[in-house]
């Protein structure tokens, strides 16, 4: 019966609906409280992301699909889900600090964030080409208006609006792929569809294949569908960038990796070239124009560019090692990322915080802790041991090996040279460097102190990668 | 061989420890800072005499080693352990670490937390460095390393230190992220990075695989020794680090690319290796001879020990690749000697340029009346870098010649008009400097050595001497593994005759000679 397996179907997503709860509370505590009540509802969506991860772990899992295989709850997607609840709790201890600064706090921030994860938790455990499409706006639609949410703010607002169009292009872009499969196929389930694939045209799977990984490419910031990364992440306010530059790119790792071993396993061979080209080409321009930036915000956005160019290292290594590689690294890069835009809420500048390379200036004298845990975070970024963003590379770079991808490693590795160029200009500037102007330092230490935790956890990790490697290992899809 | 303590983690770690013990220290109280690095530098040095009294030189084999799992789905392992080629370059590093700790008392005013937590971490990672019997255990004390270097030379150092400080960085990061891919290579095909596991299964990598993986490992060791044309980094970093970063960057860093030749292209890519002979001699003793033309020219004291470094880093190239067990032994003892006598030859240099500020040449003159203690110390470290027969230079320059001489006599030829230019500039800076009448007037109040100048000079004298006097105790320790690392690279004896030809022409051996070689001193 149907019915009957959509109500046991049930159990799978509650953590979802947990924050779909969660969400509403936040909504009405916004609404319905004067003032005070925005940062209670921030408070409320941060219990919320507590009691869902805690739900995740909690809650049974399942290979096999649910909802007529709309969906499944595999320890993959557990993982992913994880990943995203992580960015999205430093958003929001991100944002209190920045609100406050602000003067001015968008309690819309604290609905609108658990909507955008949800959306990608469906994304990460969808198994079916239209839960997909649906998964896929669901997040994306919250994320263009989290990115212009300061109306009056005029960078915010070309953000935003910057990042609908161009969004819904791609989207327009990936559904046009998916149709192509589902004429072509007649299905719509991944395996379904996969079973069909093996003997169909492939010209036209090919096509459709290419269209459908183009949308995720844009929304994963990845040449050549990466030009808007670097106006919205500089337009869009600091702590909601910590949100975009990291939870929608792990949510379209998550779907790269399960599309390509579930729905197009036989194009192996064709998607490893065109992903081999994509990630050298993002490795490349993403270092290069970074290293022209001034603006930290702009910096870290050419970086991320890269840094998604590095992570399709493990995607076009195909394989179990890859696909090992690209969990443990997202995890990582969802930390670094974070904490490396986290940083921008360290200077206060005028009214507001300073963004540019030289207002990190002689910060080792102003908080020695925060200058130290920057440097681990740029290391981090790096690839530099003992930290974490080397092990993460170093997984990444032994899968390309292993697959003979000679030049890919090379490229990831010479890659890592020119971004230390621009991430050790921070460097430079934090430690060898005095500064004129005495900018002072924010006054609040929880920004301080969330870096200094995610160094840690960079350092620890770098030292023992098995810590995370072990749930990574667990939960890399088989075929 | 396993022994219950495990002295070597004991080892890597205790700095690590004294590192952030430092860094916990009051930064109001720089003097007990100071107290405390050169106490732990002082502990750490006597730590590693520990392993002088356990360790077994007739032993075949890897001593002290330690395993544990690390990386399971990667195969990484923390394994550790020393040979007898590790053993003097630890003693080295822990030592000159201490001397170099020693020597920063008064050099150093201000940022004092800072710099000794760098100079332990950097100790952490040169001693990672020469423990790691695992090549990704490697690679991490490998690149460790970097990051406090570069701190040491960018808020230490000299008027052009950002430049210097960066160039070294990324210069070295690009040779060590190309090594990376090196590993990998080998990791492809031996799906281990346990090292003595490599060695022993006795399937290198096949043929152009082989070749690739030297090139990678080459860029990553010769960017670290430097060998011609690599060396471009050297100078900048040597002139603008702080005394304690030379001493250090130039005693131990530099051999840590020698060391990675001989640990691991050698015996992991012995026919690459083996292929590629010609070109590495040929670049050791271009270096040889450039360099010690290039010290020639200089005005610069530290420029001109620096240049020094690369022409006897050539010497010590030579040694490794002409594949006779007396000049790679001859290459291992010339690895301490270069860091005993550059090490305390830019201790040298830095003691006048604490008194004085400057280090051109045309500065100073006369000085030996104003100094006496310095002008003997400075003496003694000259003539151990020349090669003065009865000090530790000669030692291992003569066996790297002699080697070499029984291989193709054209090499000791060219390397032997490195030793004549290095007498030369050598004698000419100390003639400048030191003898002479003293003119110029800001020499005239310079203060001779102090008590704990001289006291950081002391254990290098005392070295300098010993090697040079009774060499013994140290070469018995690299009998075995130079031999176990040479069995490999050279099979038989019909290989060594096609091995070491520059132009590829087989030069048959009179066995006489070989046997000479492998008897030797």
């Amino acid at each position: 019966m149907p019915e009957a397996s959509h109500l046991a179907g049930l159990t799978y997503i509650v953590p979802e609906l947990s924050l779909l709860g969660t969400a509403a509370l936040a909504m009405f505590a916004h609404l319905f409280l004067p003032r005070r009540g925005r940062r209670l509802a921030g408070l409320v969506s941060l219990a919320g992301y507590a009691a869902a991860a805690g739900l995740l772990v909690l809650m049974p899992q399942t290979h096999g699909e649910v909802f007529s295989g709309a969906l499944t709850a595999d320890p993959f997607a557990l993982y992913f889900k994880l990943s995203f609840l992580l960015a999205a709790v430093l958003t929001v201890v991100f944002a209190f600090r920045f609100f406050d600064v602000e003067k001015s706090e968008p309690g819309e921030v604290y609905y609108l964030l658990p909507l955008a994860v949800i959306g990608m938790m469906a994304a990460a455990s969808s198994v079916d080409l239209i839960t997909t499409y649906v998964a896929f706006e669901l997040f994306a639609i919250p994320s263009y208006v989290l990115a212009g949410i300061f109306k009056k703010d005029n960078r915010s607002a070309e953000a935003g609006l910057k990042y609908f169009f161009l969004g819904t292009l791609s989207s327009g872009v990936m559904l046009l792929g998916m149709a192509l499969v589902l004429g072509l196929t007649g299905e719509t389930g991944y395996r379904a569809v996969a079973g069909v694939l093996a003997t169909a045209n492939s010209r036209v799977a090919l096509t459709g294949m290419a269209l459908f990984f183009a949308g995720l490419l844009f929304k994963g910031a990845l040449v050549p569908f990466h030009q808007w990364a670097p106006d919205v992440y500089e337009g869009a306010p600091t702590p909601l960038v910590v949100f975009l530059s990291t939870a929608p790119k792990a949510a379209v790792f998550a779907l790269l990796v399960r599309a390509m071993t579930l729905l197009f396993g036989r194009f192996e061979v064709q998607w490893s070239t065109l992903l081999q080209v994509v990630a050298i080409a993002s490795m490349f321009w993403g270092n290069i124009a970074a290293l022209l930036q001034r603006n930290v915000k702009r910096l870290l956005a050419y970086s991320s560019i890269a840094q998604a160019g590095t992570m399709a290292i493990g995607l076009a290594a195909w394989g179990e090692t890859g696909r090992l590689a690209v969990l443990f690294y997202v995890v990582v890069y969802v930390v670094m990322n974070a904490a490396a835009f986290g940083m921008v809420l360290l200077v206060r500048k005028g009214q507001g915080f300073g963004e540019n390379v030289e207002d990190f200036r002689g910060l080792v004298r102003k908080s020695p802790l925060a200058a130290a845990s920057i440097l681990v975070v740029l290391l981090s970024l790096t690839g530099i041991p003992p930290t974490a963003g080397f092990m993460g590379k170093y997984f990444l770079f032994a899968a390309a090996v292993d697959k003979g991808l000679y030049v890919l490693a090379v490229a990831g590795a010479v890659n890592s040279v020119i971004s230390l160029f621009y991430y050790f200009r921070i460097g430079r500037a934090m430690f060898l460097e005095d500064d004129p102007a005495e900018a002072p330092l924010d006054g609040s230490p929880n920004p301080r102190l969330v870096l200094a935790a995610a160094a840690l956890v960079l350092l620890v990790l770098g030292i023992l990668p098995s810590l995370l490697g072990r749930f990574a290992a667990a939960a890399v899809l088989g075929r | 061989m396993t022994i219950g303590f495990p002295l070597l983690t004991a080892i890597v770690a205790f700095p690590l420890a004294g590192m952030l013990a430092v860094l916990f220290l009051p930064r109001s109280r720089p003097g007990a800072v100071k107290l405390a690095a050169n106490v732990i530098t002082g502990l750490e040095f006597l730590l590693t005499l520990g392993l002088v009294a356990g360790f077994d030189p007739a032993a075949a084999g890897m001593q002290f080693v330690e395993r544990a799992d690390w990386i399971p789905a990667f195969h990484a392992q923390y394994y550790v352990g020393i040979d007898g080629i590790s053993l003097l370059l630890i003693l080295l590093a822990s030592l000159l670490t201490f001397v170099a700790t020693l020597s920063s008392w008064r050099a150093v005013g201000e940022r004092v937390k800072e710099y000794y937590a760098f100079m332990l971490l950097l100790e952490v990672g040169m001693i990672g460095v020469f423990i790691s019997l695992d090549l990704v255990l490697f690679y991490v004390f490998w690149e460790v390393m970097l990051v406090p270097m570069y701190f040491l030379i960018g808020i230490w150092g000299g008027a052009r230190k950002l430049y210097a400080a960066i160039k070294f960085f990324l210069y070295t990061l690009f040779g060590s992220v190309v090594m990376l891919v090196g590993i990998l290579l080998l990791y492809s095909h031996h799906h281990t990075f346990d090292l003595t596991a490599m060695i022993a299964s006795g399937s290198p990598l096949p043929g152009a695989l082989q070749t690739w993986a030297f090139l990678a490992f080459f860029l990553g060791f010769a960017i670290k020794v430097p060998m011609f044309p690599f060396h471009t980094w050297l100078p900048d970093a040597h002139v603008e680090a702080p005394t304690a970063g030379s001493v250090l960057l130039a005693g131990v860093l530099l051999k840590m690319g020698t060391y990675g030749f001989v640990r691991f292209s050698l015996p992991l890519l012995p026919d690459a290796s083996r292929k590629f002979v010609p070109l590495l001699v040929a670049l050791a003793l271009i270096a040889i001879v450039y360099g010690a033309l290039v010290s020639l020219m200089q005005k610069d004291m530290k420029r001109l020990v620096a240049y020094s470094s690369v022409s006897h880093m050539g010497f010590v190239m030579l040694g490794l690749f002409t594949f006779s067990p007396l000049a790679v032994k001859g290459a291992v003892l010339q690895m301490i000697n270069h860091g005993l006598s550059t090490g305390a030859l830019f201790l040298v240099v830095g003691v006048l340029y604490e008194r004085r500020h400057t280090r051109q040449i045309s500065e100073f003159g006369g000085l030996s009346a104003r100094m006496p203690l310095y002008a003997a110390v400075f003496l003694i470290m000259t003539m151990s870098s020349i090669g003065l027969p009865g000090l530790n230079g000669f030692i291992g320059e003569f066996m790297i010649l002699m080697g070499a001489w029984t291989v193709n006599w054209v090499w000791a030829a060219v390397a032997a008009t490195g030793i004549v230019l290095g007498a030369g500039y050598m004698l000419w800076l100390y003639q400048r400097v030191m003898f002479g009448r003293l003119e110029n007037p800001a020499n005239q109040s310079l203060k001779d050595l102090s008590p704990r100048e001289l006291a950081t000079f002391l254990p290098l004298i005392v070295l300098v001497f010993w090697i040079g006097v009774f060499p013994k105790p140290f070469l018995r320790v690299l009998d075995k593994p130079v031999e176990r690392i040479l069995q490999i690279v050279q099979p038989g004896p019909e290989a060594r005759l096609t091995g070491g030809e520059p132009a590829g022409v087989p030069r048959p051996l009179k066995p006489g000679r070989s046997t000479l070689s492998r008897e030797g001193l």
